[in-house]
């Protein structure tokens, strides 16, 4: 099973123009779920990852493991609208309601399995559903939930469960001298500790030079995934949102053969400059607004934004936790597992070290800022999600700096990644009307300033 | 300073009633403060440096009305108190804030008290390992040596070890003292209630060390001078969960006829349940914060290797520590209570009442947003939960 271009000749005009070197992409995503299960029938192990930041991927695919992450999967559950029986499964087992969606629908998914199937797999489940974890492996990456949530499957599985580190960004601490020093000597230290406890799991050794080899194609793929963000910041902006959602996980998760990856990736970028070239948006009308969506996305409910493109509202950049730096220069390192921590480390600490400095110390909020400023945002788009604390707790002060500092304002839309109950999206439209005026007044007053400045100078004091 | 009047139980709600009071008496003492957020903190190297370190603290009778400015609603209600008092300059004034990465809002604090509330004083965030083995607590004593050096910049004097051993043998003594006060919640009726414990340990979250041994003896010597109710309650109550420092929900059990005799909040005897130890240096710092402080914020396991997991070997190693509690205190129900979009703690609620089924120890799960208002809202299940109590 495949996703397959539509036929341009069936249907109306779609509001976003879907890039055709997509495809192939999503179908590496989908072909790791349908592996899995096939691996699982054969009687082999199955790794259940959280986001690591390639910290555990790179690792678990130079052990020949078949891996499949959760929290993509529970994206799968709310867009074909399957999430919310498990929901209702997990708060059955006395899982908060406020907790992570993408927690609460696999642990319900878990309970589900296990309970009342005996292990056996949801016959209904979307793309063959998940089999069951042989080994979890959960990471302290970004958000709480990714260890915590694992933590809890305690109660479903009898997998082994591994944690990986990561340490936080924080504000101007993470700028002292002898930071990277430090945090890279403890994140070496405790791969070594996850590899040993592979090789016990697995018994058998690594494969050090196919986990070098991996780690290259890794990077090798951050570098052309890199090149076509940048190449959003075109005007129009050649690619979408959604299509940057939907295109994300082989790079993220590293989902599917590695160097087929790297070849689709390749074809898009030569696709994105086309369409730079030839003045194409990402959406089928002329781009009237160019909008930022920070945190996370209302899973359940993306036909939304097509009817924002109709409007001409361009998603023109999105969600700064999945979006992957230019990778570091690596010719100098030669023990594997400091590229990987290096390699890991870069993805969370490069928003914060490229940002505009001194102030805003948040480094979310800077990361953002920066982001309004060089994708030419009209405005931002907040999402508010309510199972969400890691992609939500920053976004009242990214609004009133954006205004403050910028003149960029925001559109305060709450809503949940995995719960559509939540989410209202014809009051959110009716709010996108009154919204566009707010733009466009924002837009006059920061050509306003850029005149003084060029007639003036900058400020003074 | 003011001249303080009272001692004892009666001095400890004095504090409780208004903290802040506290705080300014000791600057006009010639004093120095520092704010802390959540238990990580090392309370011992400011302690060493003449720094007090005062526990920053939210209040639940106040409405929130700045703080939308700063967080969204869907976050921790404990921590949007804090930020509103902060922008509401009713924390007291202190030489700075320290904070630490205990959780995903909580990592956000210090650069929002920055960004918003006061950039102009110190202020120090500590990252804090999610697991707890040999290499995270290494991790952590750097972080530490960090934000020692960091101090001792705003201290403008560098710190010995024999300073540091002194600071903490000093807070490990309050801690033995605590853990005797609240020995002192054993007997049946407990000698102790519930609010006076709360008020007892907010007290020497905010006064210098040496005050709070003080005063936690004069306690002890008040509450053993008493003679027992005459009446036991019908049931002995263990209250779990993340911050609680507010009387209303302890006052509303205890109306309900239940003892709370003890806790594992971290106002409470998260706290002080054991002692940094020898060798009394950075190194001992950093395991005790690390390792001893039970908070679900840190990923425990009772097995590192690749082996099949041992559901009930984990159940264990996560709740090992309450058996003791239970036993120590004789309970016979727990209240689970949090705040609501507290998600280290929510993930614990199933797996724990799993663990207390097993002790056949009845447990209730209440969730509120911090407010004396939500807490109200809890009486008829509370009551309820306390009637099946034997």
């Amino acid at each position: 099973m495949g996703e397959r271009e539509p036929d341009p000749g069936h249907g109306r005009k779609r509001a976003i123009n879907r890039l055709k070197t997509l495809y192939p992409l999503r179908n590496q995503v989908q072909q790791d779920y349908l592996d899995a299960l096939q691996a699982a029938k054969e009687g082999k192990p199955i790794v259940w990852a959280m986001l690591n930041l390639w910290q555990g991927d790179i690792p678990l695919k130079a052990m020949g493991l078949n891996v499949v992450y959760p929290e993509n999967y529970a994206t799968l559950l709310a867009s074909t609208g399957s999430a919310e029986r498990y929901l209702d499964e997990a708060e059955a087992d006395g899982f908060p309601s406020h907790l992570c969606g993408y927690a609460r629908s696999t642990l319900g998914y878990s309970a589900r399995m296990m309970k009342q199937l005996g292990g056996s797999i949801p016959a209904d489940a979307p793309l063959g559903g998940l089999p069951r974890p042989w080994l979890l492996v959960g990471s302290g990456i970004i958000c709480d939930a990714r260890f915590k949530w694992f933590q809890a499957e305690a109660r479903y599985f009898d997998a082994p469960m591994w944690c990986l580190e990561m340490p936080a960004a924080g504000g101007v601490e993470a700028r002292q001298s002898d930071t990277e020093t430090v945090q890279v000597r403890f994140l070496v230290e405790k791969l070594r500790e996850f590899v040993s406890f592979l090789e016990e799991r697995v018994q058998r050794k690594m494969d050090w030079d196919r986990l070098d080899e991996l780690i290259d194609l890794t990077v090798q793929i951050h570098e052309v995934a890199w090149q076509i963000n940048e190449l959003r910041k075109a005007t129009p902006c050649p690619m979408h949102s959604t299509e940057f959602w939907a295109s994300m996980p082989p790079a993220l998760f590293l989902a599917g053969d590695m160097k087929a990856t790297l070849n689709y990736y390749r074809d898009m970028l030569r696709e994105v400059r086309e369409r730079v070239d030839a003045k194409v948006a990402g959406i089928s009308c002329a781009e009237k607004y160019r909008l930022i969506l920070a945190e996370l996305p209302p899973w359940h409910s993306l036909g939304f934004f097509d009817a924002l493109a109709e409007r001409g509202w361009n998603f023109v950049c999105e969600s700064i936790a999945y979006h992957i730096p230019r990778p570091p220069d690596f010719s100098r390192i030669a023990d594997p597992l400091e590229k990987l921590a290096r390699l890991s480390r870069n993805y969370v600490y490069d928003h914060y070290q490229t940002a505009s400095q001194p102030a805003p110390d948040a480094y979310v909020v800077a990361a953002y800022l920066k982001m309004g400023r060089e994708f030419q945002a009209d405005g931002f788009f907040l999402h508010p999600v309510h199972s969400c604390r890691a992609a939500t707790s920053s976004l009242r002060a990214i609004q009133h700096k954006l205004l403050e500092t910028c003149d960029i304002p925001s559109l305060w839309v709450e809503g949940d990644i995995i719960d559509r109950r939540i989410f209202d999206p014809r009051e959110a439209l009716a709010r996108a009307d009154a919204f566009e005026e707010t733009m466009l007044h924002y837009r006059r007053r920061r050509a306003e300033g850029a005149r003084r400045v060029a007639v003036d100078g900058p400020p003074r004091g | 300073m003011t001249a303080t009047t009272t001692n004892g139980l009666a001095r400890a709600r004095e504090i409780c009633a208004d903290r802040a009071k506290v705080v300014r008496e000791l600057r006009e003492s010639g004093r120095r403060t520092i704010g802390y957020l959540c238990l990580h903190p090392p309370v011992e190297l400011m302690t060493a440096l003449d720094l007090v370190p005062v526990r920053i603290l939210g209040d639940m009778n106040e409405p929130v009305t700045l703080a939308d400015r700063v967080m969204a609603t869907a976050v921790c209600p404990f921590l949007r108190s804090v930020v509103d008092l902060g922008l509401k300059g009713k924390h007291g004034s202190h030489d700075g804030i320290v904070g630490a990465h205990t959780c995903d809002t909580c990592a956000n604090m210090v650069s929002q008290w920055r960004d918003f509330i006061d950039a102009s004083k110190f202020s120090h965030l500590i990252d804090i390992p999610h697991t707890d083995d040999a290499a995270a607590v290494q991790y952590l004593a750097t972080q530490f040596r960090s934000f020692r050096t960091h101090l001792e910049d705003l201290a403008e004097r560098s710190l010995s070890d024999a300073t540091l051993r002194e600071a903490i043998l000093r807070h490990d003594e309050l801690r033995g003292l605590m853990r005797e006060l609240y020995d002192l919640r054993r007997p049946d009726p407990p000698l102790l209630g519930s609010v006076e414990a709360l008020q007892v340990g907010i007290s020497v979250f905010t006064l210098p060390v040496q005050q709070g041994i003080h005063l936690i003896r004069e306690v002890i010597a008040e509450v053993k001078g008493r003679t027992l109710e005459p009446r036991p309650k019908r049931a002995r109550v263990l209250v779990w969960g993340p911050i609680y420092d507010d009387a209303a929900l302890y006052q509303l059990i205890e109306d309900a006829d239940a003892s709370v005799v003890t806790d594992d909040t971290c106002v409470g005897s998260r706290a002080f349940s054991a002692d940094v130890g020898p060798p009394h240096d950075m190194n001992a710092l950093a395991r005790h914060y690390l390792v001893d402080i039970r908070c679900p914020r840190t990923f425990r396991q009772s097995q590192s290797s690749g082996a099949p997991k041992d559901y009930d070997a984990d159940l264990e190693s996560r709740f090992g520590y309450l058996r003791s509690a239970i036993e120590r205190w004789n309970v016979d129900g727990v209240v689970l209570q949090s705040v609501t979009y507290c998600d280290t703690h929510g993930y614990e609620v199933p797996n724990l009442r799993h663990y207390l089924d097993r002790l056949q120890i009845p447990s209730i799960y209440v969730e509120h947003d911090y407010s004396t208002r939500s807490i109200a809202s809890m009486k008829t299940r509370l009551e309820a939960f306390i009637e099946t109590l034997e």
